[in-house]
């Protein structure tokens, strides 16, 4: 599992991804942890299968007991499917989620871990001295499905929306966006189902002043290729399996 | 990993266990409405199956009881599974954690993992210290629910010799017996077949194939 760190300011922002060890058949998964003074927080932690490298690769930025958050943008295994394991781990964590996916994930097993609902408007993730917002994007791809952005860091967590399926070996960064439009046109144009919910989110986004945009799969957009992404992604049309 | 194996073996042997006591649930409700349509038989036959009466109250008490045991049965059914759900995710747990301990030798953190893998394996000791003791109050469940079944077979051979002198009625009366007397059997069979899968996790669970932690 490789580690990066992508921001570094009163907190961390690490990215975990890129497991060349991982099941030859399962996606690549792109996790984040965010590191406050005393307090850290899991961004879609991953699937079951790639549980032990994910916690021994956190081991290296936070121990056990600091890890008191996690947060699932949708209810996807890949996401979150490695829950049932977290819960032995973290007893005393709370799990940050959809109120409509509650009934769905706790089949993943969640005797332990506390599960905080989130409304559909959103909200705030706590962590002390920094706060995340929780931004709705709904039906892209989940019905629930929610962003996270960091002002300070400004730094949005996009879940699958500018994901790419690639390869473990590919770099951590855009760093030609009009040769990586293909890597994700499909994936968003099949696994995106809403024009209108995207024009929602994107008026949403437009909105933040965004530095990093972090998907869960593939390549992070920096600097101007944010605006590049939002652009191109207004002009897609999605849903095209109907 | 090895605990899969057990554990599959677990969760199809609690599996066919509902499975066969939901049969016997339906059989036991079979009991009891024969023995509604006994009685009715026998109060058109009057003094003629006068005999058969009585038989039929016992019939019926026979149903009623083995439906409570069998109500009773599921319910610690259902916390047999749900405690093989638990010792299977621990398992995991287990071995994830000794996993990660192993992938993490240089992480400046790794000792603190130390902990949530002696409370994992604390927890599946637990789960598997209560394993034999539940499985042996099944298994005595399921010994109780037997006796109603073979009083029932004596009932359906008095009940036959009743029926014989009950002149008109004798045939419809016979065939009440018929089918309490296989009712019966079909009972004794399911439970037997619920207890060897049992049997089966009883010695399982004291003899594991998987490794133990102390």
């Amino acid at each position: 599992m490789k580690m990066h760190k992508i921001y570094q300011g009163g907190h961390e922002w690490i990215m975990f991804g890129r497991d060349l060890h991982k099941p030859e058949k399962i996606v690549d998964t792109n996790q984040y942890l965010v590191r406050s003074a005393d307090r850290c927080l899991l961004i879609d932690p991953g699937g079951i299968e790639l549980f032990a490298p994910m916690l021994a690769a956190v081991l290296h930025h936070a121990p056990v007991h600091e890890i008191t958050d996690l947060f699932a943008s949708h209810q996807d295994p890949d996401i979150i499917s490695s829950l049932g394991l977290w819960d032995q781990a973290l007893p005393h964590a709370k799990l940050h989620a959809a109120g409509l996916w509650e009934g769905f994930l706790r089949h993943f097993g969640c005797e332990t871990i506390e599960y905080v609902s989130i409304p559909d408007n959103g909200g705030v993730i706590s962590l002390g001295s920094v706060e995340l917002q929780i931004i709705p994007a709904h039906y892209l791809h989940a019905s629930a499905n929610f962003n996270l952005y960091d002002p300070e860091a400004k730094i949005l967590f996009s879940g699958d929306i500018g994901a790419a399926l690639e390869t473990p070996n590919t770099p951590i960064f855009v760093d030609n966006f009009a040769a990586h439009v293909e890597k994700m046109r499909y994936f968003h144009q099949r696994w995106m189902p809403s024009n209108q919910a995207k024009r929602a989110w994107i008026e949403r986004v437009r909105c933040l002043d965004i530095n990093i945009l972090a998907p869960q799969h593939g390549r992070m957009f920096k600097g101007d290729d944010v605006k590049r992404f939002l652009d191109w992604f207004e002009a897609l049309q999605v849903g095209i399996a109907v | 990993m090895m605990h899969q194996g057990h554990s599959k073996s677990q969760f199809v042997a609690v599996a066919s266990i509902a499975a066969e006591l939901s049969a016997v649930m339906n059989v036991a409700k079979d009991i009891s409405l024969a023995a509604a349509n006994a009685k009715a038989i026998a109060f058109r036959a009057g003094e003629k199956a006068k005999g058969f009466q009585p038989i039929t109250d016992f019939i019926n008490e026979l149903a009623k009881d083995t439906i409570q045991l069998v109500v009773i049965i599921n319910q610690k059914a259902l916390q047999l599974y749900q405690l093989t759900i638990r010792e299977h995710r621990l398992a995991e747990a287990c071995e994830q954690f000794e996993n990660a301990v192993a992938l993490c030798d240089a992480a400046t953190y790794a000792d603190s993992l130390t902990q949530s893998l002696v409370l994992v394996r604390q927890r599946r000791s637990e789960c598997q210290r209560q394993f034999p003791h539940l499985v042996a109050e099944l298994l005595a469940l399921l010994s109780d629910v037997m006796h109603p079944a073979r009083a029932a077979r004596v009932i359906a051979a008095n009940s036959r010799i009743e029926a014989s002198q009950a002149g008109e009625y004798m045939q419809s009366l016979q065939a009440v017996a018929e089918s309490v007397d296989n009712a019966a059997q079909i009972i004794h069979d399911k439970v037997q077949q619920c207890r060897s899968a049992l049997s089966q996790i009883h010695t399982d669970a004291y003899f594991p194939s998987t490794k133990t932690f102390s």
